[in-house]
C-alpha cells in the first residue's frame, strides 16, 4: 500500500468529528505531456544518455484535490506548513484555504529570500535562514501565488488558495485522501498552474470512506480559463 | 618667367598635396588598426565561444564517466531505496565519491562533485560544503535533467563564485538512480587558458556588478558593458559575437582606454546577467608626428624605401626647375646685360627689344624709351642752342660751331692743319677716365669781368659733354660738319673772316685793349686759315674780338653757362670755330 500524498492542512476548526475520510484516485490521461525544453541551457545542447531512454515527466507532483460547496468555507483558516529542501519546495504546488497562514521553513543550507510575483508585499522582506529559518505569510484572497526568489529563479512554488478547507496532494499513483463532512461537493482538479476542466462532483457519506475516481480527460489549460 | 611660375606652383601643389598626405595618411592606418582591433576581438570573441563548447562537451563527457562508475551506481542506488539520509550514509558516499575524483586524470579536473540520489536530494557532496547533505537539489534544470536522463551543462553560481558545471544522470541497471554534478571553477587561471597566448585579447568573466575572472587586473567600468548585454536579445548566444548591434565598445579603466566585445553566458549564470568580455587596450591616436617619430632606421633602409626613385624625382624636379630659370631668367638677363653693356659701349644706339622675350622686352622697351626721351631733349638743347648758336656738330650737343659752315665752302690755301674735332669713338658714357684725363675746370671768373676770356687752355668739359666725352682731344676721326644739316651757325661773317675774293690780309692791330684769351684765339684762327690756304684779308682782331665777345654773352645770357670757350679747328679743310658753353658744375 502506497503511502499517500496528503494535505497538509492544519484544519482546526474543520477537523471536527463529522469529517468523513475521502480516499479518492486521479485516473491521468495516458497521453502525459512532453518533458518541455530545458527553461535554460549550457553551452551545449542537453543529449539523452547512450543506456536509458530519457524518464517522462511525472505530473503529480503539481495536481491538487479541492473539493468544493457552498459550506466548505474554512471558519478558522490555521497554518499550512511548506518545506523549502533546498533549490526546490518538497511540494511544487500547495494548497491553502482562504485566510490560512503559509509558514515556510528553510530545511536546506541555504538562506533565501522569498517573494510572490502577483503580490510583492504577500511575504515579509528578510532572509529566510538555512536549516531553522522559516518565514509566514497569510493568503486572504482565492487565488493562486507564485512564490520564488530572485536570486534562484529556478526555485519555484504555486500556493493555490481556494475557499475550501478540503484540499489534497496527489500521490506519485494518483492517489489523495482528504477528510470532509458528508455531503455533495464538486471536485476541482489544479495542475501546475491552471484548474483543469473538470464537471466531475463527489457524494461524502456519513459513514465508511468515500472513494472518488476522477478521470482526468486533459491536463491542458481550458481554453476558456487561460492560466489563473 | 611663365613656366617658371607654373613650375613652382606645380611644386607648390605638390608640397602641399604631400603634406595634407602626411597628415591625412595616419587616419587610414588609424581607421585600418582600428578595423584590424574590431575584427581580432571578434574572432576572438568567436573563439572563446568555442572554446567554452568544447570545454562543455569534455565537462559532459566527464560527467558521464563520472557516473558510469560502479561504486557510484551502487551507492546512488541505495540511497534512493532509502526513505531518509543520514549522515553514515552520506560518508559512505562521499568515500567512494573522493576515490572516483582522485581517479580523473585530465589537464582540468573538477573542482568538486556532488552526487544525487534520484528524488533528486544530495547525498554527499565532494571537495564543497562537503558536510551537507539531504537537501533536495531537485528543481535546478540541470539537476531535473540529469535525474530524467541527459547529460547537459550549466554555470551555476555559488555565493560570488562561479563554476561550470556538468551533470550526467547514473543508470544502474535498468533503472535510473540518481546524477552526478561535476563543477569547474571559472576564475583567473581558466580565463587565461581559454585565451592562451594566440588571441591577444584579455578575456573578463563578469555578473552585473561583479568581475568573476579576468586574465587582466584592469578594472574594466562594468555598467556599459551590462547596458549592451541587456540588448542583446535572442537565444542563440553564439551569435552575439558578431551581433550587427553588438560592436565592440570603448571603456575605461583607470587612466587607460580599451576596447570591449561582450557576449552572453549562458545556464543559470546567464539568466542572472553573466557575460563574459573580450577587451584589449585601444590603439592610441597616431598623429603626424608620432607617425614620423616611429620611424626606424630599417624603414629608411635602402631596402625598404625607395631612395633611387625619391633622388631621381628630386633631380629631376630640381633640373627641370634650373633648366626653367636658365630659360626663362638667367640667359635671358645675360643678354640684356650684354646688349646693355653693348649700348653702354656704344656699340649700339638701342637695345633690341624684340631679341628679349617678357620682362627683359619691357627693360629694353624703357630703356629704349628713356634712351630716345635723352635725345628728343637732346635734340631739343641743340635746336635751342642751334637757335642761340647755330647747328652744332652731330654728336656735339653742347659744342656750337661757330665757324664751320659760315665759312666759305671754298677757300684758298687749301686745307686746314691737322686740327681735328674728335672721333665719336671716343665718347663713352661715365667714362670717368676720360673725366679725369681732362685738366681741372679753372676758377671761376668774377662776375664783373664778363670779358675776360677764360685760359686759352681747353676748359673741363661741361655737363653736357660728359655725354659726349672728350673727343677734342682725339683727331682719329673728323665729327660731321654740320654745315647744311642745320641753321646757319652764329657767323663770323665775312667782315671777321673776310670776303670771298677778297685779299687775305690781317689787319692792323686793335688800338684798345686786347683780350689775351680773344687773341690767342684770334691768332689760332689766323694760323689755321693760313694754314689752309684761305684768304685772312680783311680779318682784324677788333671784328673777330667783337663777334666773339657778342657771341660769348648771348650764350652766357641763353644757357646760362659760366663760361664760353671757343675752340679753332679744320673742317671740311677750311678753319673754324666752335664755341662751347662752360657750366658750373
Amino acid at each position: 500500500m502506497h503511502r499517500l500524498a496528503i494535505t497538509t492542512v492544519f484544519l482546526a476548526s474543520t477537523a471536527s468529528a463529522h469529517a468523513n475520510p475521502v480516499h479518492g484516485k486521479l485516473e491521468l490521461p495516458t497521453t502525459l505531456p512532453e518533458r518541455p525544453p530545458p527553461s535554460v541551457r549550457g553551452f551545449v545542447e542537453r543529449v539523452e544518455n547512450p543506456k536509458k531512454p530519457i524518464q517522462g515527466i511525472s505530473v503529480t507532483p503539481y495536481l491538487l484535490v479541492v473539493l468544493e460547496n457552498d459550506t466548505s468555507k474554512a471558519d478558522s483558516p490555521g497554518q499550512v506548513k511548506w518545506e523549502l529542501a533546498g533549490d526546490s519546495f518538497t511540494k511544487p504546488v500547495l494548497g491553502a484555504p482562504v485566510g490560512a497562514q503559509v509558514v515556510v521553513k528553510n530545511t536546506s543550507h541555504v538562506a533565501r529570500t522569498l517573494v510572490a510575483v502577483e503580490d510583492a508585499k504577500l511575504i515579509g522582506n528578510g532572509l529566510i535562514n538555512p536549516k531553522v529559518g522559516e518565514k509566514s505569510f497569510t493568503v486572504s484572497d482565492a487565488k493562486v501565488y507564485t512564490i520564488t526568489d530572485k536570486d534562484a529563479p529556478h526555485l519555484v512554488g504555486k500556493v493555490v488558495v481556494v475557499a475550501s478547507p478540503y484540499i489534497a496532494n496527489v500521490s506519485p499513483e494518483g492517489k489523495f485522501e482528504l477528510d470532509a463532512p458528508e455531503g455533495s461537493y464538486k471536485v476541482r482538479v489544479f495542475y501546475k498552474d491552471h484548474w483543469l476542466d473538470q464537471a466531475e462532483s463527489v457524494t461524502v457519506v456519513a459513514k465508511g470512506k468515500t472513494e472518488p475516481t476522477i478521470k482526468i480527460t486533459s491536463l491542458a489549460a481550458p481554453a476558456a480559463e487561460k492560466k489563473p | 618667367m611663365f613656366w617658371s611660375k607654373i613650375w613652382f606652383f606645380l611644386i607648390a601643389v605638390a608640397a602641399v598635396v604631400a603634406l595634407s598626405f602626411a597628415l591625412v595618411m595616419p587616419r587610414p592606418a588609424q581607421t585600418a588598426s582600428r578595423n584590424e582591433e574590431t575584427r581580432r576581438l571578434t574572432v576572438a570573441c568567436g573563439v572563446v565561444n568555442i572554446v567554452l563548447e568544447a570545454d562543455a562537451r569534455n565537462r559532459v563527457e566527464l560527467a558521464g564517466k563520472f557516473a558510469r562508475n560502479e561504486d557510484v551506481e551502487r551507492e546512488l542506488a541505495d540511497a534512493s531505496a532509502a526513505a531518509t539520509l543520514d549522515e553514515k550514509r552520506m560518508k559512505q558516499v562521499r568515500t567512494v565519491g573522493e576515490k572516483v575524483m582522485e581517479g580523473i586524470k585530465g589537464k582540468r579536473n573538477p573542482e568538486w562533485a556532488i552526487m544525487v540520489d534520484k528524488k533528486g536530494r544530495a547525498v554527499a557532496r565532494i571537495r564543497v560544503e562537503d558536510t551537507e547533505f539531504g537537501d533536495t537539489l531537485a528543481g535546478r534544470p540541470l539537476v531535473d535533467d540529469a535525474l530524467a536522463g541527459y547529460l547537459r551543462d550549466d554555470i551555476w553560481m555559488f555565493g560570488r563564485t562561479t563554476f561550470l558545471v556538468a551533470a550526467s544522470p547514473v543508470v544502474k541497471g535498468t533503472e535510473y538512480v540518481g546524477a552526478v554534478v561535476l563543477g569547474h571553477k571559472i576564475d583567473t587561471e581558466f580565463a587565461k587558458k581559454i585565451v592562451g597566448k594566440s588571441l591577444l585579447v584579455e578575456l573578463g568573466f563578469y555578473l552585473p556588478k561583479d568581475t568573476i575572472a579576468a586574465t587582466s587586473p584592469a578594472a574594466l567600468e562594468q555598467a556599459p558593458m551590462t547596458s549592451r548585454i541587456g540588448t542583446l536579445l535572442g537565444p542563440d548566444l553564439s551569435s552575439d559575437c558578431s551581433n550587427d548591434n553588438n560592436k565592440p565598445m570603448p571603456l575605461t579603466a583607470g587612466s587607460d582606454s580599451y576596447t570591449a566585445l561582450v557576449s552572453r553566458l549562458p545556464g543559470e549564470a546567464g539568466a542572472r546577467g553573466a557575460y563574459f568580455s573580450v577587451f584589449s587596450k585601444q590603439t592610441a591616436e597616431v598623429g603626424f608626428w608620432d607617425t614620423v617619430s616611429g620611424v626606424t632606421k630599417d624603414d629608411l633602409g635602402f631596402g625598404s624605401f625607395p631612395w633611387i626613385l625619391v633622388g631621381g624625382l628630386f633631380v629631376v624636379v630640381l633640373g627641370v626647375g634650373i633648366f626653367l630659370m636658365l630659360f626663362e631668367s638667367d640667359r635671358p638677363l645675360k643678354r640684356l646685360t650684354a646688349e646693355a653693356v653693348r649700348l653702354a659701349k656704344g656699340e649700339v644706339e638701342r637695345l633690341a627689344e624684340d631679341a628679349h622675350p617678357g620682362k627683359f622686352g619691357s627693360i629694353a622697351r624703357s630703356v629704349n624709351i628713356h634712351i630716345d626721351k635723352l635725345g628728343r631733349e637732346a635734340k631739343s638743347a641743340k635746336k635751342d642752342l642751334d637757335q642761340l648758336l647755330g647747328p652744332a656738330p652731330e654728336g656735339s650737343l653742347g659744342t656750337i660751331d661757330l665757324l664751320a659752315t659760315a665759312l666759305p665752302s671754298v677757300r684758298p690755301g687749301g686745307p686746314a692743319p691737322a686740327i681735328t674735332p674728335p672721333p665719336i669713338s671716343e665718347f663713352k658714357f661715365g667714362d670717368s677716365g676720360a673725366m679725369a684725363a681732362r685738366p681741372p675746370l679753372p676758377p671761376a671768373r668774377p662776375a664783373a669781368r664778363p670779358g675776360t676770356p677764360p685760359p686759352v687752355a681747353p676748359p673741363p668739359a661741361p655737363k653736357t659733354t660728359d655725354l659726349l666725352g672728350g673727343g677734342f682731344e682725339s683727331a682719329a676721326a673728323p665729327r660731321p660738319s654740320i654745315g647744311t644739316a642745320s641753321t646757319p651757325p652764329l657767323t663770323l661773317d665775312d667782315d671777321i673772316l673776310g670776303g670771298v675774293g677778297a685779299t687775305p690780309t690781317p689787319g692792323p692791330l686793335p688800338s684798345g685793349p686786347v683780350d689775351p684769351y680773344f687773341k690767342s684765339v684770334f691768332d689760332q684762327f689766323l694760323a689755321v686759315k693760313k694754314s689752309c690756304n684761305e684768304p685772312t684779308a680783311g680779318l682784324t682782331y677788333e671784328k673777330f674780338s667783337e663777334k666773339l665777345v657778342k657771341n660769348r654773352d648771348d650764350l652766357i645770357a641763353k644757357t646760362g653757362c659760366r663760361e664760353v670757350k671757343f675752340t679753332v679747328y679744320i673742317k671740311e679743310g677750311k678753319a673754324a670755330l666752335k664755341a662751347t658753353p662752360v657750366k658750373d658744375e
